[in-house]
């Protein structure tokens, strides 16, 4: 504080005229009285000046990267003020916490849903460190997610209204509680990496049951993490990209996904629109048939192999035979004979769909009408 | 980019620096900063006009233009020093920020590094767009992968869709050993333009853990750019390709190189996501060519699956295919490159330099050119061999059938020899014959 005074001082002072402590000595010209009164305190502010300067010159040399990273900063904070963390019940190895955001200024907070909201009370703490009492307002148990709400005002919320932003390959932050490293007002954890895919997919809760299935936004930093559901995904400029999901396994490679659940399947969530995918329910048309009987070997999912053709049916009609490898159906990939009974529920008697076998080293394309099932 | 150990407020750390800004800033008529803002240079309020002025002419015999030099010296060191605590003025939450400054001149550099940021993103996806023509995905049916169990602390080996690299015009592919762990009978791969084909394995290299396929081709497949191992450079930028998601638009990680030379030196490390979804396929650069081929690897074991538990963590290992000429040659013949043996157990030796040899086995590739135990081996291939670490650095790069040069002190006699060792396949390699392309009988 000295040196602000000082050169405060110094800047003041510089035209005023002294005279306590510069009293001539001796007689002299006033104009050298002057110019010496005036020189002093310059020169102390010059020499002060440089000091100061010197002492933050590293400041100045980082300067580009500092503007940057204030920009970013500055992103990253606005976006923790609209973050909470949501503790509930912890239920055996199931962790109690989760992260979440403010979604409108009356108090709704989205979330992941878990067991963990299944307790008798459920505590958000915003990014002040100020504790509310939150309530369930809705679940959605297939997308996994749930809306809170609080009974005070949030000022700080993302827009779920502008629709989903951010392309493969775009920069993005993760921000969430994972680990539950934040604690009451610290602000949540901040990850960079960039958006993976955007892409439709299935995906594996635990012990395979059936946990996520629709569109979601993979992204590689890690948020496959415990607490980290219900965290933001932003870009650069601070646009939300989703809602970082629960702890799920891709069915395709058996690895830990990480992803945001896209903004839009959130906005329909808290507007209670239906949803976007529509999902596999019960058929409502009959069994269909293809006339293929697959070799089955003994309880065991083998590759689709036909074992023998029905006669006059759909498939032998085609010229399908036994032997041949069962590859695809209606685009969708044949690996095992499990594959093809799925497949076969979604056919439709009299809808016609393509059917690719292999025989040999050949691979045989044929439109096929299935018929219903006897 | 993490920043939850910072404090929340904009202002830099020192508060004698942001007390002075506020004090440059401050509106008062008479503070420096309002007099510099009518923006003519010399237009200083009164008390300091009678300094005469910016311009230094400096003559020291002059009180006057003394003063004026030093103040000009005293403003301008201020005044640059000032402007670089700007701050960005977007910041829209009321109360904490600090007094602001509003900067919208930022100096260019700021924003640049913003600009090279999403310059990289979209170089990124030029880069795959790039070489998308050249992947493939390979799906395969049937195999032990229908089996439960754990395979590299992964519940269940991938049922899914895998990746591979076209590396001929003629449809040569080259894709991780990963997802043919469990031997399927039969593999089918697509192609860029959505084709199926039947898909032939030819070579396995066990060393690199790479499997060769051949489709055939009614026209040129492209085939992508391989980037000299000269070339790379550790921090450099690597995006990770694969469609192991099952989705035909492949997924993207951004990294960076973080090692060269790993794994015996056969592999490059990267920071980049690695995992199955990405196994088999490229780790491509910025233009677009190809560093290496994602697989899962670890140094401290050689297993097929090894290195898997490593998936997404951080570290990641793609296999350089430039330079690869010779081992590509043997996958396209149908060959097996094996890991090269010796055949022996050795120990530092404790009485001197050199591996001393514990063990000779019958056989062996070491016996068979009289290498015997007790003897100490002291270079390999010119390179003294003080540590085991050196030799097996040195054997992970070579393939069975290959030759190396020993020199050693023999036991009997004391006198030191040099001689030729032809290195053999591990006396387990049956096991590991690949799999033929025929249906099950």
């Amino acid at each position: 504080m000295n040196r602000t005074q000082s050169v405060e001082t110094a800047n003041c002072r510089s035209n005023r005229r002294r005279s306590k402590p510069w009293r001539p000595i001796r007689g002299g010209r006033s104009v050298v009285h002057r110019n010496a009164t005036r020189r002093w305190p310059i020169a102390v502010c010059l020499v002060l000046a440089m000091a100061w300067t010197v002492s933050n010159s590293h400041e100045v040399a980082a300067q580009p990267t500092t503007q940057s990273e204030n920009g970013i900063q500055a992103t990253i904070d606005r976006a923790n003020r609209c973050m909470v963390k949501v503790f509930g019940a912890s239920a055996g190895r199931v962790e109690g916490y989760a992260s979440g955001f403010f979604v409108s200024d009356d108090g709704l907070i989205m979330t992941a849903q878990g067991v963990f909201l299944n307790g008798r009370e459920i505590r958000v703490l915003d990014w002040q460190g100020r504790e509310y009492k939150a309530s369930v307002i809705r679940r959605d148990r297939e997308k996994q997610l749930a809306l809170l709400k609080i009974t005070e005002s949030s000022p700080h919320y993302f827009d779920l209204s502008n629709g989903d932003v951010g392309e493969q390959g775009d920069w993005v932050i993760a921000i969430s509680n994972a680990f539950r490293v934040a604690d009451k007002d610290e602000p949540l954890s901040a990850t960079l990496g960039v958006i993976s895919l955007r892409t439709s997919m299935e995906a594996w809760l635990n012990q395979r049951d059936v946990a996520y299935r629709g569109p979601l936004v993979v992204i590689d930093p890690i948020t496959s993490n415990p607490g980290a559901a219900g965290g933001a995904v932003i870009t650069l400029d601070g646009k939300l990209v989703g809602m970082i999901g629960k702890i799920i396994e891709s069915s395709q490679t058996n690895t830990r996904l990480n992803y945001a659940v896209p903004t839009s399947v959130l906005s329909d969530f808290v507007n209670e629109r239906g949803t976007t995918e529509t999902v596999q329910a019960t058929p409502d048309h009959p069994p269909a048939d293809l006339g293929i009987v697959l070799f089955r070997h003994s309880g065991r999912d083998g590759p689709a192999y036909i074992d023998r053709v029905k006669r006059r049916s759909p498939a032998h009609r085609a010229g399908f035979r036994s032997d041949d490898l069962v590859i695809s159906i209606g685009g969708q990939t044949i690996g095992n004979t499990r594959d093809y009974d799925k497949a076969l529920e979604r056919l439709v008697p009299g809808e016609e769909v393509i059917v690719v076998v292999k025989r040999g080293n050949e691979l045989i394309r044929k439109a096929v009408v299935p018929v219903e099932k006897k | 980019m993490s920043s939850f150990n910072r404090p929340a407020s904009l202002a830099p750390q020192n508060p004698e620096r942001t007390t002075t800004m506020r004090m440059i800033t401050d509106e008062s008529p008479r503070s420096p900063a309002a007099m510099r803002r009518s923006n003519e240079i010399g237009s200083w309020d009164r008390p300091c006009k009678r300094l005469g002025g910016w311009f230094p002419r400096i003559d020291p015999t002059a009180t006057k233009k003394t003063t004026t030099a030093i103040v000009v010296a005293l403003v301008l060191t201020m005044f640059g020093a000032g402007n670089c605590v700007g701050q960005s003025s977007d910041d829209a939450a009321p109360s904490a920020s600090p007094a602001a400054v509003d900067m919208h001149q930022d100096a260019p550099a700021s924003n640049d590094s913003l600009r090279a940021m999403i310059l990289t993103s979209r170089a990124a996806r030029e880069a795959v767009a790039k070489i998308r023509p050249s992947l493939v995905t390979i799906e395969s049916f049937g195999g032990v992968s229908a089996v439960q169990g754990k395979i590299g602390g992964i519940r269940k080996r991938g049922e899914g869709n895998t990746t591979g690299i076209l590396v001929s015009p003629e449809g040569h592919i080259i894709t991780s050993t990963f997802n043919f762990i469990g031997r399927p009978p039969v593999i089918t791969v697509r192609t860029w333009d959505g084709k199926r084909h039947v898909a032939k394995m030819l070579g396995r290299d066990d060393i690199r853990k790479l499997t060769m396929l051949k489709i055939d081709a009614d026209q040129p497949f492209p085939v992508p750019e391989f980037v000299p191992v000269e070339e790379l450079r550790v921090g450099q930028w690597a995006v990770s390709v694969g469609v192991g998601y099952g989705d035909t638009t492949p997924a993207v990680s951004i990294g960076i190189i973080s090692a060269l030379n790993r794994i015996g030196g056969r592999a490059v490390q990267t920071d980049a996501n690695i995992s199955p979804a990405n196994y088999g396929g490229p780790l491509i650069d910025l233009q677009g060519r190809v560093i290496g081929v994602c697989v899962p690897l670890n140094p401290q074991s050689d297993s097929l699956a090894a290195g898997v538990e490593w998936y997404d963590s951080g570290i990641g290992f793609g296999i350089p295919l430039a330079g690869g000429e010779d081992w590509i040659e043997m996958l396209k013949q149908g060959k097996r490159v094996a890991p090269g043996h010796l055949g022996i157990l050795a120990m530092a030796n404790p009485d001197g330099p050199g591996l001393f040899l514990e063990r000779v086995f019958q056989d062996s590739p070491a016996g068979k050119a009289g290498l015997l135990r007790e003897d100490i081996i002291l270079a390999v291939d010119d390179q003294t061999t003080d540590e085991l670490r050196v030799l097996k650095n040195i054997l992970g790069r070579k393939s069975a059938g290959e030759s190396i040069k020993v020199r050693y002190r023999e036991f009997a006699t004391g006198e030191e020899k040099t001689i030729e060792v032809t290195l053999g396949e591990s006396p387990e390699s049956d096991q590991n014959a690949p799999p033929g392309s025929r249906p099950p009988q």
